[in-house]
């Protein structure tokens, strides 16, 4: 649908602007109303535009729960799970992208195969066993999968560095550089945008995470997506069922900044990992 | 010349250092045979072994962890879907045989899974349809295209824990939005998480992330060959006929591709029906919302039927299995790649 009529164009535009404009209110209205609501007074009418604004329902929203503790959580688990993650993943897939063995390309077959393994088929019998040998309520299970890797982006760092020269890497090897070496040396510093794609996707995924968490760690270890599912905490003290919307809406608003800075931040480069494989991140 | 992660020079006595790659194979080929020597048949298998080492070095983390954390667990949860498991009797558990997927396939396990399957019949093609239409709206050329695709993406990336806390405070009795809005035109509230308008509070939640698929689909867009429209236009075909006979069928791969991926993901919805009924992890959510994957879930983690969940799991993941390869099987369909156009 593309309209190639020069200049008359702009007034047949008038209603597709008008169209896109009506959608877009709608797409950003529930985060929009999110924000505006988060700064409600809890006693007062609701109106779709606060009266007056309250900004200490983010004060709420962090002391009445240990907001403070489930960050640091987070932040343990995204380290773990992402920053591990990333350096892992770059390093299998570079084996898989330009080194030769037997039985690589069956290996690679499973590594895709994993990518569609529901995780839910494989945590729960791992959380029997780890809960069996005591390893639960820790957060050792996050470092064993963040040096695991993760099979998407393990693809995704294969399909990046098979696009590298190989005459790079020759004449390295002929300057008697081994693989680690070229790994380090030439590949690494060559991999900024892949390194940014897989480490905003993965930070995402493991700072939206509640599940697995809830499976394998303690209440007071839990990150804030875990803890602020059903979080009573957030209810007049007076009379627990009565909920505080407007303090729900500050600590939501909080929760995902982080995800919105990364994301305006690093916007392209997940429009690259996205596009590059076709699959949504 | 091959390498290894040690360098070169610490293999003093390597032979392919003295007769280069293609020399060792031919070496291994008459020492293989002749058998001359033990010791430079040995050599030789060393270095094969340090030729090949690399790259189980490089794979190693990963592969580790797969059999360690992903394989056995595997497998180990499918036994124990044959057994009684219920997070007591570790050490004693029992075979029961088939008892469990009986279970699944006689049981409530069922109900939800029809439950489920009517919501992704809806959610899932009007979500790819949405989709798809906000793809082709951007790729006209209007100004501002970057604006309104982050607009249309991003509820895609807010976390499901956000999406569903935000929605459940929208849907609220009391102070929610939409009961708000509704009464400026003078319409009567609306229970939205009641038994009657849960599944359709669900959906439109679901809905908001329909731009998910949205820059697949762009990038697919600027692969249509601009010659086609132009060639169309000239036979005299309208924006509608170009639209239906050039760009829906060269998008038609793409768009059964993400039609999968969205019935794979809405058969799994897990959070979301937990969520915005305002409990725990551990509360089931009304009836309506009680789909197959909350079912697996709440049995495991509210009721500790563990080996019937695994049983729930297993039938799902074969379902997911089998649309799994129905995307492989025609991959040849909708692979074709797409440079980033910025």
């Amino acid at each position: 649908m593309v309209e190639e009529h020069g200049r008359g164009r702009n007034h047949k535009q008038v209603p597709l602007y008008a169209l896109i404009f009506f959608l877009c209110a709608i797409f950003i209205f529930p985060a929009v109303w999110t924000f505006t609501n988060s700064l409600q007074s809890i006693a007062g009418p609701v109106g779709l535009f606060p009266s007056s604004i309250h900004w200490n329902n983010y004060v709420r929203a962090v002391t009445m729960i240990p907001f403070g503790r489930y960050l640091v959580n987070s932040f343990v688990i995204v380290g773990l799970a992402a920053g591990i993650g990333t350096i892992s993943s770059a390093f299998v897939g570079y084996g898989f992208a330009r080194l030769k063995a037997p039985g690589k390309g069956a290996l690679f077959i499973v590594v895709l195969a994993t990518m569609m393994l529901p995780g839910i088929v494989t945590q729960i019998p791992t959380y029997i066993l780890f809960s069996h040998i005591g390893l639960t309520n820790t957060y050792l299970p996050w470092l064993f999968w963040g040096i695991g890797g993760n099979a998407f982006f393990i693809f995704l760092y294969r399909q990046f560095f098979m696009g590298i020269p190989v005459e790079l890497e020759e004449a390295a090897r002929l300057d008697g550089c081994s693989s680690l070496g070229i790994f380090g040396r030439i590949f690494i510093p060559l991999s900024f945008p892949i390194i940014a794609t897989t480490g905003i996707l993965s930070f995402q995924g493991s700072w939206s995470d509640a599940l697995t968490p809830f499976m394998f760690l303690s209440t007071n270890q839990w990150p804030l997506a875990t803890a602020l599912i059903g979080s009573s905490d957030y209810s007049l003290p007076s009379h627990p069922w009565v909920p505080l919307i407007p303090v729900v809406d500050a600590a939501t608003m909080l929760f995902v900044i982080p995800i919105l800075l990364l994301f305006f931040f690093g916007q392209r480069f997940i429009i690259q990992g996205v596009v590059t494989t076709g699959l949504k991140g | 010349m091959h390498y290894s992660v040690y360098g070169r020079r610490h293999r003093p006595f390597d032979v392919c250092a003295v007769y280069g790659e293609k020399g060792s194979e031919a070496l291994v080929g008459t020492m293989a045979y002749s058998g001359k020597t033990k010791t430079a048949s040995r050599t030789v298998r060393r270095s094969r072994f340090k030729k090949y080492l690399p790259f189980y070095l490089f794979i190693s983390p990963w592969l580790i962890v797969f059999l360690a954390l992903g394989l056995i667990p595997l497998l180990w949860g499918l036994y124990l879907s044959f057994t009684n498991y219920d997070g007591f009797n570790f050490n004693s558990v029992q075979w029961i045989g088939m008892s469990n997927y009986v279970q699944v396939f006689r049981g409530g396990a069922m109900a939800a899974l029809g439950r489920t399957i009517l919501i992704t019949v809806i959610n899932v093609p009007l979500g790819t349809a949405i989709g798809f239409m906000l793809a082709v709206l951007l790729n006209t050329k209007v100004k501002g295209v970057a604006i309104y695709r982050t607009i249309f993406y991003l509820p895609a990336v807010f976390p499901v824990v956000a999406t569903g806390l935000m929605w459940s405070a929208i849907y609220a009795d009391q102070g929610g939005m939409l009961n708000e809005f509704l009464s400026i035109f003078g319409l009567r509230p609306i229970n939205w998480l009641g038994y009657t308008w849960a599944p359709t509070a669900l959906i439109l939640m679901l809905l908001w992330g329909s731009g998910g698929a949205l820059l697949i689909y762009l990038a697919g867009l600027k692969g249509v060959p601009q010659s086609l429209y132009e060639s169309a236009a000239i036979d005299g075909a309208t924006p509608a006929q170009r639209f239906f006979h050039v760009t829906v069928p060269l998008m038609t791969p793409v768009i059964f591709f993400n039609l999968v991926l969205g019935i794979i993901g809405s058969l799994q919805i897990l959070l979301q029906p937990i969520i915005i009924s305002g409990g725990s992890l551990t509360t089931a959510p009304i009836m309506p919302i009680y789909l197959y994957m909350v079912d697996a879930w709440l049995q495991i983690f509210s009721l500790g039927r563990f080996s019937y969940g695994l049983a729930m799991l297993w039938v799902l993941f074969v379902i997911v299995l089998l649309l799994t390869l129905v995307v492989f099987a025609t991959s040849k369909y909708w692979v074709y790649y797409e440079a980033p156009g910025e």
